[in-house]
């Protein structure tokens, strides 16, 4: 997930460099001062920029994506803003005369201003429509308050991953197997709850979180580091032997991940995505049990999943139900029937039965509330709006 | 296999049998040789042959994409409709809670099945959902022969949806044979379904619109793909398909166009002692049959033959001259020209007394992955139609029991299911009547 994020990153880079580099190109293969031919773009709303303004200086646009196409015509390079407030919601740099850009971005609903060139240059007035009578997507500001909470909750989270994890890597260290083989879940189960922010760190997430699966040699491979390679030793060789290098590294590696998240500011998508993101790792890989293969705690990292889900959902619960209460409605149904399945195999320490436990036919029972999860969630980028 | 497949490909006047000649006009040469063939099928009497179009009468584009077959009927499509080159077999687990969600399984499936066997504008939403179809065929459905055949296994006759009064009287979970390894991840199912079309694109598309409209009903339990050439499916019947052993398979098939054959051998009728709402219906067997390949492609042409009982080649019966001339048992009892444990002989031995045990094949080459030691996982995925199970397939299996064939083959998965019966019409759903007999 994270390498095509950055992938994604480093593309729309890339784009934005051949934007700007556009221009320049076509100077060398078209006359200077002609105007650039480029086609407007299908759907575009087209605004010239002269030496006086915005033509025209007032424009409608629905809400959502829209593209423009701005066109100077004026003497000088241009920038080009749509503007709320004093806000710059998006812009367009060093538009060269003659020569047009274009421009695709996101808006709700409401009123903006654009600016036209000089800045004594009156500003164009742009209005962005409601698209139905549905209910209004909750703006931006709707969303502050659940990612204030959501960071919280993240911190939170990571702290303890940070504490449980010295309690493991100690028992460890130490050479106490039980002791170690009892840390290891409940520590494991925190990283699980925050799965889709932790794997924003690409790097932390390779070497704290791979599986043998993941290597040439398999568990063999020096690379195979993490929790998993401490699951392995600890349960499969029952033995703390050669641990200890790998025990320093996870916990410099879940302190690393402390101060990063600290210093993250959670993109809205990263939260409303994220309980999809936590669901499917259910359905793809926790319904299977190969994450936890060696010490068989996989229903923990199971409800660790679907508490970071629900947590999601929850923070998010007003937002959900002013949209889409069926929607709402249906969530809370599925997470409880996940509940009552899981349920009958907590064990007293706060944990879980062995995976070894769970039923071929509560396997295929789990199948169908989850997979229903899946597909809500799937959704709820699009149901709040957030892209 | 466990016995030859398959439907002879039956001449059929439809609009593809004169698409191989007219898509390569470039190739006098080529279809010299398949006018060659047909005139040698009408020689053996295959009806229809003659209506195959002249080449370059076909209007550019016709594809095949916009072949169909009818979704309503008192049978289901797919079990004696001709074969098409792709076929996806998919067992599930039903997920229904009780018996009104397994009313909206069956509901559900007729609305889809209904659509993608007729396709038509792929379901669209904003731009910011993911979008509801999975965009496979494009922005419009084409139907390109899809059948979608849907069946019941006796689990679902269990304690969950109280059907176990009315579950077919022969309806039972598969018991493995004395050559067989049903493979826990390959066997058995509540519900299976069996896509049949021109192409696999097409049948994983209808897969995956039925799995969106079913997150909380179904659950895949184990599936496989399964193919046929399509230039010998283009010949329609003029020429046998080979199974992965290389031999001819389905040279004696029933005429699945014989309507009253098929009334006789395939659908269950009243009278049959079977619940009322299965009339209509059918029992189909579903076997994935593994062939040794490596090591069958180390044995003797001669040994291979003695096994199967025909020419290789020609896929004539042994000591006779075309693939369709009758073996003569009776002048034969000791087997000196078609050994007595050969497998033509023992899945059919042309006795009046076994004319009972005929069956309808429907089976497919099918290719996965390796063995665990590096061989290759392919062979017959055979399927076969009947309206008495004991009577049709057990019968012939129990013949088959210990064949020398056996050394080549290993059954790893299958099961037994009942087609549900058909959708007459628009208002009427598939299960309506198995549901409605329980009140």
């Amino acid at each position: 997930m994270s390498k095509a994020r950055i992938a994604a990153r480093s593309l729309s880079r890339l784009g934005k460099i051949a934007a700007l580099c556009l221009p320049s190109v076509i100077i060398t293969s078209q006359v200077l001062g002609q105007a650039n031919a480029a086609p407007v773009a299908p759907g575009a709303i087209l605004i010239t920029l002269t030496d006086a303004g915005c033509q025209p200086g007032s424009v409608s646009a629905p809400e959502g994506k829209t593209t423009f196409q701005i066109k100077n015509e004026s003497k000088r390079a241009v920038e080009w803003e749509i503007l709320k407030g004093v806000m710059v919601v998006d812009e367009r740099e060093n538009i060269l005369p003659g020569f047009a850009q274009t421009l695709t971005t996101t808006l709700d609903a409401g009123d903006y201003q654009m600016t036209c060139g000089l800045l004594s240059n009156p500003k164009g007035i742009l209005t962005v429509a409601a698209t139905d009578a549905a209910v209004a997507k909750p703006s931006a500001m709707e969303l502050v308050g659940p990612l204030a909470e959501y960071k919280l909750y993240v911190k939170g989270e990571v702290g303890s991953l940070v504490e449980l994890t010295r309690k493991l890597t100690d028992a460890v260290k130490a050479d106490k197997l039980a002791d170690a083989q009892l840390a290891y879940a409940p520590a494991h189960l925190r990283y699980e709850r925050i799965e889709p922010i932790a794997e924003l760190f690409n790097d932390l997430d390779g070497s704290m979180d791979s599986r043998e699966d993941d290597f040439d040699k398999k568990a063999d491979d020096p690379k195979f580091l993490g929790f998993h390679r401490i699951e392995k030793g600890i349960f499969a060789d029952k033995s703390t032997a050669g641990l200890a290098p790998i025990a320093d590294k996870l916990m410099a590696d879940a302190l690393d991940l402390q101060k990063r998240i600290d210093d993250l500011a959670i993109p809205p998508k990263e939260l409303v995505g994220g309980a999809a993101d936590l669901i499917e790792e259910v359905a793809s890989k926790k319904i299977t049990g190969e994450e936890d293969r060696y010490s068989r705690t996989d229903l923990w990292d199971f409800q660790a999943n679907l508490d970071g889900a629900r947590k999601i959902v929850a923070l998010l619960d007003p937002l959900i139900k002013k949209q889409d209460p069926t929607l709402d409605a249906r969530l809370h149904e599925n997470f409880v029937k996940v509940d009552a399945l899981l349920g009958k195999y907590k064990a007293g320490n706060g944990g879980f039965e062995s995976y070894e436990k769970l039923t071929d036919k509560d396997r295929t029972a789990l199948k169908a509330p989850i997979t229903v999860l899946a597909e809500d969630l799937s959704t709820l980028k699009g149901t709040l709006g957030v892209e | 296999m466990k016995w030859l497949w398959d439907r002879r490909l039956r001449a059929d006047p439809a609009p593809s049998s004169g698409r191989a000649e007219g898509e390569r006009p470039q190739q006098p040469g080529r279809r010299g040789l398949m006018l060659g063939l047909a005139s040698g099928a009408l020689s053996v009497g295959m009806p229809g042959s003659s209506q195959a179009t002249p080449a370059g009468e076909l209007a550019p584009g016709d594809d095949g994409t916009q072949d169909f077959q009818p979704f309503h009927g008192s049978h289901q499509a797919g079990v004696i409709t001709p074969q098409p080159a792709a076929a996806l077999i998919v067992s599930f687990d039903v997920l229904a809670a009780d018996r009104a969600d397994l009313e909206r399984l069956f509901r559900t499936l007729t609305d889809r099945i209904a659509f993608l066997m007729k396709g038509g504008d792929a379901p669209t939403r904003d731009r910011k959902f993911p979008p509801p179809d999975s965009g496979v065929l494009g922005p419009i459905v084409f139907p390109d022969n899809l059948t979608v055949t849907v069946a019941v296994g006796a689990s679902l006759f269990d304690d969950r949806y109280g059907l176990a009064k009315v579950r077919p009287s022969q309806l039972v979970a598969m018991e493995a044979f004395p050559n067989d390894e049903l493979e826990a991840s390959l066997r058995h199912g509540d519900l299976a379904l069996q896509f049949c079309s021109n192409t696999a694109e097409t049948n994983i598309h209808a897969l995956r619109d039925i799995l969106k409209h079913t997150p909380d009903l179904l659950a895949p339990r184990w599936k496989i793909d399964g193919f046929l050439p399509p230039h010998t499916i283009k010949k329609l019947g003029k020429e046998t398909v080979r199974n992965l052993l290389g031999f001819k398979d389905g040279t004696a098939n029933l005429d699945a166009s014989d309507e009253e054959l098929m009334d006789e051998i395939v659908w269950v009728r009243p009278g049959s002692g079977e619940p009322e709402w299965t009339h209509g219906g059918s029992y189909q067997v579903i076997r994935v049959i593994r062939m040794f390949v490596e090591r069958w492609d180390r044995t003797a042409l001669a040994e291979q033959q003695t096994i199967i009982g025909r020419e290789k080649a020609s896929g004539a019966p042994l000591t006779l001259a075309n693939e369709r001339d009758e073996p003569d048992y009776p002048a034969d009892p000791k087997g000196e020209r078609i050994p007595l444990t050969a497998h033509i002989r023992l899945a059919n031995p042309r006795k009046r007394e076994t004319q009972a045990n005929r069956i309808l094949r429907r089976g497919y080459n099918y290719s996965r992955g390796l063995s665990s030691a590096g061989q290759l996982d392919m062979g017959l995925l055979f399927m076969c139609f009947q309206s008495d199970l004991s009577a049709g397939f057990l019968t012939v299996q129990a013949r088959l029991n210990n064949e020398p064939l056996e050394e080549y083959i290993k059954p790893v998965g299958g099961g037994y299911f009942f087609v549900l019966p058909g959708v007459p019409s628009g208002e009427s759903f598939l299960g309506e009547g198995l549901l409605r007999a329980v009140g």
